[in-house]
């Protein structure tokens, strides 16, 4: 397997009931890149990621078919516990979500509960809120509620959070969806610090932010995935007529 | 704007007068039921209560002294209901809500529960005399009363459970599952602590119909007269709303015992709403956090 890949889609069908979401995708995500999914909605981007850390096994009556590897192991494999997966694999969801605690306890959560010591944990904290560009901000608050926060702080809030447990990926889920253009900008450029240390899938509807930050870019249309490659190509001379027409704004 | 147009306004402000009207009776009629009801009691009652009313045990075939003993034994059969009700009601909620993949069979369950919460609750006291003082050779105890009283109040509390776990946002459940911690933590750690206010709501209600009901006590646990108070859950109580029947019906002199008959409902009100008071701020303290 290619060193530089870290997830590998093999013929992975999903469907909802009798519906099929996801049709046949084969596909290869870059260590260390951010990936955008893009499409329009219903394209099956955020079924896809929530495939990915088994988020999807939460609506009953879902199946999935194919392969999907990470390390070499399928993670839909029987005897794969899916708190394993997203211990390794973390999320960030479309609305901030931060618990009804404090500050400093919706980051330690995580880890005190997968056995951190309490002695680290402070460290960790802080090494979290610092990466999510956040420890500036609260560091005097730590123990305020994390719902004072507004509503940028707290989806960076929740980035540190995914990020305090050490994930080898981080999946974003249109992160920026519901957030000013101001708090957008520094949760993009948390990205692009972020990529050096992990690996970013990020679903999103806007093109623009597609084409801002990430390396490789995937267009999805009605659960198939239509093209997949660099950025930079799916934005200037993309291949299919259909990725054409919608970037450039004619259907979706 | 045309006559016609203007009749149609009026008609409609009319209309908006006429129901408010009649919803702001409809809510008079219920506050002054109640404060009726309550200011009653008290000015009947209140000559009865005294120290030594509450302290202690009746005198003179219960003409004379005190309720301590029945006090003591709804207290404890409250407490035994509650500590029964409580763990079994949230756990089946848990499971209900939290845990069981929904089908037919859940459907079927909830349907038993609603039915369970229509027996009437003689019917409970009968099932807790045939299976828990006589089956499960209890006899006529605490435990006894106190396992029937928790069945009798169990779909209240799986109620209220249910709607209190459901009221939890998705999203809290996404983001702990998210970070690799397991069901149980999450719903241990974020679910019921975030649920923990809307079920207590439901045991309130559970608490007031325990310490008040007197058939399901009647053949489970309650005594017409015992000066001595229990020494362990196996042994009998007088129970105030029992007491209040017992007094009502089948005391020696009913008109004689009418003071004390007033006195011991009115301290039967104090306690449940006692009671209510302490699980009301306990859900206040609880949601002091609660925002989103």
């Amino acid at each position: 397997m290619d060193a530089n890949i870290i997830i590998k889609l093999k013929n992975v069908n999903f469907y909802y009931g009798e519906n099929r979401a996801l049709t046949d995708i084969t596909m290869n995500y870059q260590k260390n890149k951010v990936t955008a999914l893009i499409g329009p909605s219903g394209c099956g981007k955020s079924t896809l990621l929530r495939l990915l850390n088994r988020m999807n096994d939460l609506i009953d009556g879902t199946r999935v078919e194919g392969e999907i590897l990470y390390e070499d192991k399928n993670i839909y494999s029987p005897d794969l516990d899916p708190v394993e997966v997203r211990r390794k694999i973390g999320m960030v969801f479309q609305k901030p979500n931060p618990f009804p605690k404090t500050i400093y306890n919706n980051i330690a959560y995580g880890p005190k509960l997968n056995k951190v010591s309490s002695a680290n944990l402070d460290e960790l904290v802080e090494q979290s809120l610092k990466q999510a560009v956040l420890w500036d901000e609260v560091k005097d608050i730590l123990n305020q509620s994390a719902m004072n926060l507004s509503g940028g702080q707290q989806q960076r809030l929740c980035i540190a959070r995914a990020l305090a447990m050490k994930p080898d990926i981080l999946l974003m889920d249109e992160p920026t969806s519901a957030l000013d253009p101001i708090s957008t900008a520094k949760i993009e450029e948390l990205v692009e610090e972020l990529k050096k240390v992990y690996t970013i899938i990020i679903v999103t509807h806007n093109m623009q932010q597609a084409a801002r930050i990430s390396d490789e870019t995937a267009f999805f249309y009605l659960g198939n995935l239509i093209e997949y490659n660099k950025t930079d190509k799916i934005f200037t001379k993309p291949d299919v007529k259909q990725t054409e027409d919608y970037i450039t704004g004619r259907f979706g | 704007m045309r006559d016609s147009q203007v009749n149609t306004m009026k008609w409609r402000y009319f209309q908006q007068s006429l129901f408010f009207a009649l919803f702001r009776a409809a809510a008079l009629i219920i506050t002054l039921a109640l404060g009726g009801i309550i200011i009653y009691i008290i000015i009947n009652g209140i000559s009865a209560i005294s120290w030594e009313f509450i302290t202690k045990p009746p005198t003179h075939s219960m003409t004379k002294g005190g309720i301590m003993p029945a006090i003591l034994g709804t207290i404890y059969l409250t407490a035994g209901a509650i500590s029964i009700g409580l763990p079994l009601g949230v756990a089946s909620a848990i499971y209900l809500t939290e845990y069981a993949k929904q089908g037919r069979m859940i459907r079927l369950i909830r349907v038993g529960i609603n039915c369970l919460a229509g027996v009437p609750s003689v019917v409970f006291g009968l099932f807790g005399l045939a299976f828990f003082v006589i089956l499960f050779k209890f006899g006529s105890s605490i435990l006894a009363g106190s396992l029937t009283l928790g069945f009798l109040i169990l779909p209240t509390i799986i109620g209220a459970s249910e709607e209190a776990l459901k009221a939890v946002p998705q999203t809290f459940r996404e983001a702990s599952l998210a970070l690799g911690v397991s069901k149980w933590q999450t719903i241990y750690r974020i679910v019921l602590p975030n649920a923990m206010p809307g079920i207590l709501t439901g045991s309130i209600l559970g608490i007031g119909r325990a310490a008040g009901e007197t058939a399901p006590i009647m053949f489970t646990a309650a005594a017409f007269f015992t000066s001595k108070l229990p020494s362990s859950i196996f042994d009998e109580v007088m129970a105030l709303p029992y007491h209040i029947y017992v007094l009502a019906t089948a005391g020696t002199n009913i008109e004689e015992t009418r003071p004390i008959q007033y006195g011991t409902v009115l301290v039967l009100v104090a306690l449940v709403l006692g009671i209510n008071m302490v699980a009301i701020l306990m859900r206040a303290y609880m949601r002091r956090n609660k925002r989103w």
